[in-house]
């Protein structure tokens, strides 16, 4: 009997105990796909400080005056003090062919704004004798940079793509217009995006801290935006499928589009960017002096020369160079 | 078991009442019961004492090399990194720098494959999985770049930057994870290897109390003052408490000595390593991107400052060669501040044995280095403490067995006496 019981108890312990165990397979390790976007890429909203700054025409610059022969700059001024130091210090571009582009090849940097950057250091200077040191010194800054650059004095100029606005002009000056690029749309050869309207419901991408992003997020209706650090991070984003398009000015778009044959420039101008050299707001006289050159330019010939050397890829013609406006 | 009581078992039981408070009775249990405790006590502690020894093997055999592959997963990582951003930054790479990148790719391949063995638990899987595909992902970033770098196309630097900050952010610390749990197993299994085993010296003390009051139990039965066998019980029993005793403590110093000259270091050591690493792909990539280098330059700083902190504490030799780097960096910094681009590259990566890529080279070197003698220091010190319980088992458990027959044999007499 008792015995009985007890193999009857042993029983039933066994089976309640294997009761949790159970044929399913232990959990294997399973990861999503690796999606790697370029660092700091964002969606971003609304622009910091997108309040729309009305002063009048954003074009309008200081009138100059006439201009002092190269290597005789007035005393006291800021040309002076530039040429006493031996170097003009200019903020440039890198990565934006056909602007300011390192030439893989020489390692050197080239481009439309460079040509200007190294026209202004000729006209404090005067021309480089064979042997002579640079007299332009070119530091790359990002887009999100130039204005910080130019408070701080750690450029003299900015001449790097630079859009005149008049939230802009609170912190810096400008010189005259010399150069007009449109905002266009960039988009793989094909995906149907065609014209600006229809971007709605499409990523975009653009540059933290341009005019292109403001321009993009003023679209109704707005597409969705990314932001990224640099133009070229825009590109690598199309490539890998986490954009649709990317919008910004025309140079801009027409250095990318040379890089990958599968996308083209489309779509009328979103908006007309205005190009300026910025110059630190108290260094009135440099603004003039500027103005001044941007003038002998466009007088002498030396605009449509550096255009055609640089910019032959926007166009079959060379346009004229943007009459100056002054608010003087 | 459960057979019905019959009239005969109970009168058995009651016999055995009776016959336990008889002398003969009393002197049989004290015999049968201070053997038994001496044969179970000299098992329990043997089994421990071989835990400890089993756990030493784990250690050289399992958590160690594991540890160290981790280390090797985590350095061929930022190496490969900082391999990549260099050759990007020759132009058209050089055998030598593309080499150097291979290199990297293959040990972390292999590191790879040692630390997956070791991958037990659930984390670690999924961190090995997401190394695999995150490495097969920037790897493939490097060769978009390295094409389009070839072409003379900007947008190569941009896949660069891609690659290094999917390397930065996700890879690296996906590998100090593994990283960081392989190590804390080694240190695991390493104070097990001399931690005091408890029950078994609870057991021997116990056993020695049942021989004192079988003992005092005997002298009041017989009237002799000591029995000869269960003394020599005792005295074994001594002997092997003292035993155990000695062997653990020697052990756990000898663990203690490991783990501060060995796990301790090693981990600052690698920790070092991975900091010099990305500190040269941060002074690459700072070129690479050409923009403005402040960010960069205060990251860099921050990185070598660390690294010299991190040398001071565990008194490493690698750091003149940082501070040759640095000198060499601050050269580098100021040549791309005067706008000489290709004095800063030439800084950076050429072959100038106090540039940059030179002083890095010997840092680099002399930590590999140190983190092999270290390594050597550890699992000899660990091999050390196991020498001490080698023939610890198998001894307790004979000298037990000594213990119970002893006690057997010095108590057959008594019994004798009455049959």
């Amino acid at each position: 009997m008792r015995a009985r019981v007890a193999t009857a108890l042993c029983v039933l312990v066994l089976a309640v105990a294997g009761c949790g165990s159970s044929s399913a397979p232990p959990p294997s390790v399973a990861i999503p796909p690796i999606d790697a976007q370029p660092s700091g890429a964002q969606e971003v909203t609304t622009t910091p400080g997108a309040a729309n700054a009305d002063c009048g025409d954003r074009e309008a610059s200081l009138r100059p005056g006439p201009l002092p022969a190269p290597g005789a700059m007035p005393p006291g001024s800021t040309m002076a003090a530039i040429a006493e130091r031996g170097r003009l210090i200019v903020g440039v571009d890198q990565n934006s062919y056909p602007f300011g582009y390192r030439n893989p090849a020489t390692g050197q940097l080239e481009g439309f704004d460079i040509d200007v950057a190294r026209e202004m250091a000729r006209s404090i200077f005067g021309d480089p004798k064979p042997g002579d040191p640079d007299r332009v010194d070119l530091r790359v800054v990002e887009a999100g940079q130039r204005e910080s650059a130019l408070v701080n004095g750690e450029v003299d100029l900015v001449v790097r793509t630079y859009s005149i606005t008049c939230e802009r002009k609170k912190t810096v000056a400008f010189s005259t217009t010399y150069f007009n690029a449109m905002q266009r749309i960039l988009a793989v050869k094909g995906s149907g995006i065609d014209s600006v309207a229809q971007l709605a419901g499409k990523r975009v991408c653009a540059a933290t801290g341009t005019t292109s992003l403001t321009a993009l997020l003023r679209l109704s209706p707005r597409p969705t935006v990314m932001s990224v650090t640099s133009w070229t991070d825009c590109l690598v984003m199309l490539q890998q499928g986490q954009v649709d398009a990317i919008s910004t000015d025309d140079g801009v778009l027409a250095g990318l589009a040379r890089q990958d044959p599968n996308v083209e420039m489309v779509g009328d101008s979103i908006a007309v960017e205005p190009y300026g050299i910025g110059v630190k707001k108290e260094n009135t006289d440099l603004v003039r002096f500027v103005n001044g050159v941007l003038d002998r330019m466009r007088d002498d010939g030396t605009w449509k020369r550096l255009y055609d050397a640089n910019l032959r890829s926007l166009g079959p013609t060379t346009p004229d160079p943007p009459s100056p406006r002054y608010q003087d | 078991m459960g057979a019905p009581r019959t009239p005969d078992a109970g009168a058995s039981v009651a016999w055995l009442r009776r016959f336990v408070h008889t002398t003969p009775g009393v002197v049989s249990v004290i015999a049968v019961a201070v053997a038994a405790c001496c044969v179970i006590a000299g098992v329990v502690v043997a089994g421990q004492l071989d835990e400890r020894i089993s756990e030493h093997d784990t250690v050289l055999d399992h958590s160690e090399p594991f540890a160290y592959a981790a280390q090797n997963l985590y350095v061929a990582l930022s190496a490969a990194d900082a391999a990549a951003s260099s050759a990007y930054l020759a132009g058209i790479e050089t055998p030598r720098l593309h080499a150097r990148y291979q290199q990297a790719l293959a040990e972390a391949a292999s590191a790879l494959a040692d630390a997956t063995a070791g991958a037990t638990d659930a984390d670690t899987r999924k961190s090995v999985a997401e190394i695999s595909g995150q490495l097969a992902a920037y790897t493939g970033l490097i060769e978009s770049a390295r094409a389009n770098n070839r072409q003379g196309y900007a947008v190569g630097s941009a896949y660069l930057r891609e690659a290094s900050s999917l390397m930065q952010t996700s890879l690296l610390p996906n590998a100090e994870k593994i990283f960081t749990a392989n190590l804390s197993a080694v240190d695991e299994d390493q104070r097990a290897v001399g931690s005091t085993p408890v029950i078994g010296l609870g057991l021997l003390a116990f056993v020695l109390v049942a021989i004192v009051i079988g003992s005092l139990l005997l002298t009041r039965r017989t009237n002799r003052q000591f029995n000869l066998g269960l003394v020599v019980a005792a005295v074994l029993v001594l002997v092997v408490i003292a035993w155990v005793v000695g062997a653990t403590r020697l052990a756990a110093s000898s663990i203690e000595r490991s783990r501060t000259d060995g796990t301790a270091r090693f981990e600052q050591l690698a920790k070092a390593r991975i900091l010099a690493q990305q500190a040269r792909t941060d002074e690459t990539l700072l070129l690479i991107a050409h923009g403005d280098i402040t960010a960069g330059q205060i990251t860099f700083l921050h990185r070598i400052e660390d690294l010299t902190k991190q040398l001071d504490t565990v008194h490493s030799t690698a750091v003149g060669g940082v501070n040759g780097w640095s000198q060499s960096h601050h050269t580098q910094v100021a040549a791309y501040l005067r706008g000489d681009y290709a004095a800063a590259v030439n800084e950076a990566i050429g072959t100038d044995p106090n540039g940059s890529a030179a002083q890095f080279t010997i840092v680099e070197s002399t930590l590999r280095d140190e983190i092999e003698q270290t390594r050597a220091t550890l699992r000899d010190r660990v091999a050390t403490a196991g020498a001490f319980l080698a023939w610890s088992p198998t001894g307790t458990l004979v000298l037990m067995v000594f213990a119970a027959a002893a006690t057997l044999v010095g108590l057959w007499p008594r019994l004798e006496e009455f049959l």
